[in-house]
This record gives structure tokens, sequence and C-alpha cells, in this order.
């Protein structure tokens, strides 16, 4: 009986841990929805997906200022993109609701959307129009910088999407089991001296 | 199928933690001794099945396992997948510490509901009879929990046969898999250890 219990015991902790090994070769789609915008000249960008990388497509997402007013409202497209003009100049509160009760959100700080507006209004006004060496303006300079930046700085917006979706690791899945199995103890410890009282 | 933080409204997410804290003093109270590794297998197993992904459609679901887990546990099944909701909340941000009562509600209801329903018959001599129950108490624990969601978003100004209508028809997959999981789980524990299908109080009083 002893041996046969023994058994038992083994072959539950295989299967616990053929399910660990089969979940981490599986893509990694979690079972939660994550939103990421950044500004980009005078228009906010977000991506909106579930982790692990598939999009969230047709989802609504709402902005809203610092005091909570709805300022705008619309839904991802096919690749789980939404992007707009700025509304106003305040902290941006971008809430993605997914189907299902999903839901995440994603604050833009007013200093962001301060500092982009007010490029915009120096390139608008021209600013200083002295030729800096090569003929070009100070404010036509400065709209070629930006425009090579953003070209840059894209691929690595798209990397950071990337990781802010990742699923969970391996380290902590064997961890929660961890707990499981410490609670487990913790459990047995408070039932045994129960049952020695009595 | 774990709700998001800020999803729900303030007396939803009450009632909810008011109807888990029920069910759990009434599963610890029938927590024996001797069972209390079988609760942290099962609730490893819910644990980490929330990462095997079925993917269907615009959303992505996952097993869930809340069938077999109420079929072994009885009402002990509400302790044991608070521990693994929260554990999931905390390390893969599934769901959220506020909306723990309402997520283990939906999940561990079905699982009780299914065992008082199917608790005797995975028990009977009949092969068809327990493995058809198997499959019937996979299936049903998750269509039960979609239907608890979608009441608790009903109540959030959401229409509760629009939800339900999508939450059912993107885990039907899920059903399937379930039913199919826990019907080789009671096949299994037939012929090896019959005496865990008779569900916590087959034993205890």
């Amino acid at each position: 009986m002893e041996k046969r219990h023994n058994i038992r015991i083994r072959l539950m902790i295989l299967l616990l841990l053929s399910i660990i090994v089969i979940s981490d070769s599986l893509p990694a789609l979690a079972h939660k929805v994550t939103i990421f915008a950044w500004v980009e000249g005078d228009t906010i960008f977000s991506v909106s997906k579930f982790s692990g990388g598939r999009r969230a497509k047709n989802a609504q997402v709402l902005v809203y200022d610092r005091e909570g007013k709805q300022l705008l409202e619309g839904r991802t497209d096919d690749k789980g993109e939404f992007s707009f003009r700025i509304p106003k100049v305040t902290d941006l509160k971008i809430v993605l609701n997914a189907a299902m009760g999903h839901r995440a959100e994603w604050t833009i700080p007013e200093s962001e959307i301060v500092q982009a507006v007010g490029l915009l209004e120096k390139k608008g006004g021209g600013g200083s129009s002295q030729p800096v060496g090569v003929g070009l303006s100070k404010a036509e300079m400065r709209e070629l910088i930006e425009d090579s930046l953003k070209k840059e700085l894209r691929p690595i917006k798209m990397v950071l999407t990337e990781l802010q979706s990742k699923g969970p690791s391996l380290t902590e899945v064997i961890g929660g089991i961890g707990y499981i199995l410490g609670l487990m103890g913790v459990a047995i410890y408070f039932k045994y001296r129960r049952k020695n009282r009595e | 199928m774990h709700i998001s933080e800020g999803v729900l409204s303030a007396p939803v997410l009450i009632t909810g933690t008011a109807l888990a804290v029920a069910g759990i003093s009434l599963g610890l109270k029938r927590m024996d001794y001797d069972r209390i590794p079988q609760v942290a297998v099962l609730s490893s197993a819910f644990f980490v099945a929330s990462l095997i992904h079925v993917p269907v459609g615009p959303s992505s679901v996952h097993l869930i396992l809340n069938g077999i887990n109420g079929l072994l546990l009885g009402w002990v099944c509400f302790p044991s997948m608070l521990v693994a909701l929260a554990l999931q909340a905390i390390l893969f941000q599934f769901g959220g510490i506020t909306v723990l009562g309402v997520n283990t509600v939906t999940m561990a209801l079905p699982g009780v509901i299914c065992y008082y329903l199917f608790g005797r018959l995975v028990n009977q001599e009949s092969r068809f009879l327990s493995s058809a129950s198997g499959f019937a108490c996979g299936f049903l624990s998750v269509l039960l929990s979609g239907i608890l969601v979608a009441i608790s978003l009903a109540f959030t100004g959401k229409s509760f046969l629009s939800v339900a209508k999508l939450i059912i028809l993107a885990h039907v997959p899920v059903m399937i898999a379930e039913g199919v999981i826990t019907l080789f789980c009671v096949a299994f524990l037939k012929r090896v250890k019959p005496e865990m299908l008779g569900g916590v109080y087959g034993k205890a009083s």
C-alpha cells in the first residue's frame, strides 16, 4: 500500500512537471491585455495586445484627462493599433476595454505632451530662421533631426511594447507552485496542532 | 476568464468577496488533515492550467480545470482556487487583488455545483455512465463559469446576453478540452484510486 502511494505521488509530480514543460513550449498567450502608448509629433499612438503577442482587435479604447473626464473614444484596428491627435495638454489616461472583462491602462504624463506640443509650436512659429552652416534654418534642422529620430526610435518602441506584454516566465510558475507547497505546510502544521490538542 | 482590475463596480466586488468568504470558510471546515496535500496538488494544477492556451477568436482562452477540482474537492475547492488565483494575480497579473473574491466565486461555485451533480455519478459501476458524467462535469463547469462572469459583467452596464454569448462561444473549445481531460482523470482515478472520487465527505463524516 505504501509503495502504491509513492507511485501515485510520483505520477502526480510527473504530471505537473509535464504540464509546466508543455506550457512553456507553447506560445505564451497569457490571459491578460496590455496597452502601450507613446507620443509622436502631434499624434499619440497605441498598441494593444494580449500578452504573448496576439493583438487585441476591434477593442474599445477610451481616453481620459487628469480629472477623469472622457475626451475621446475609439476602436483598435486589425493590428491592435489606435492613434489620435493630442486632444488636450494634460495627463492622458488611455484605457483599453477588451472583451470579457479584460482591461488595461496606460498613462502619458503631461510633461511628455507639453514637450511634444512645445516642439510643434516652435516649429510652426519658425523661431529664428538664421541659417546654420549649410543654408538650413534652425527650425528646418530640428525638423530633419526629429524625423530621422522618429524613424530610428519606432522599432525600439515596438520592442518596448513586446517586452511589456511578456507572458509569465518559468521562474514565476515554479515560484507559484513553491508558494502553494509552502501554504500546504502551514495548513498541515495548524491542523496537526489542533489534532494533537484534541 | 479572469476579470481584470477596475472593470466591476463596488457592489459586485463586495458581493463576490462575501460569497467567496462564505465558500472558503465552508471549505476550510471540511478540509481534512490528510486531504491537505491533495488540495495543494489540485491547487497547483489549477494554477498552471491557466498557462495552457487554446487559441480562438479575437481573445485568448486557457484551460481552467475547475470541474475536476470541484469534483474531487467539493467545497474545499474554494480555498484551493483562492490560493491559486491569488498567486496568478500576484505573479502573472491575471485578474487582480480586488476582484479576487468575484473570480474565486466564478471559478469555484461551478466546481461545487458539479460536485453535487456528478460526485455520485462518476462513482457508478457502469463505465459509460462514469465517463459520460466526467465529460459533462468538465464541460458544464466551464459553461457555468462563463455564465457567472457574464452575470457579474452585466451588473456593470454591459448587456448580459451579448457578453454571455461572446464568452460561451469563445470557450466552446475549452469546454470540450476540459470535458476530455476530466473524463480521462476520472477513468484514471477510478482504476488507481477509486476512493478519491468519493468527494471530501465520502470519508470524513
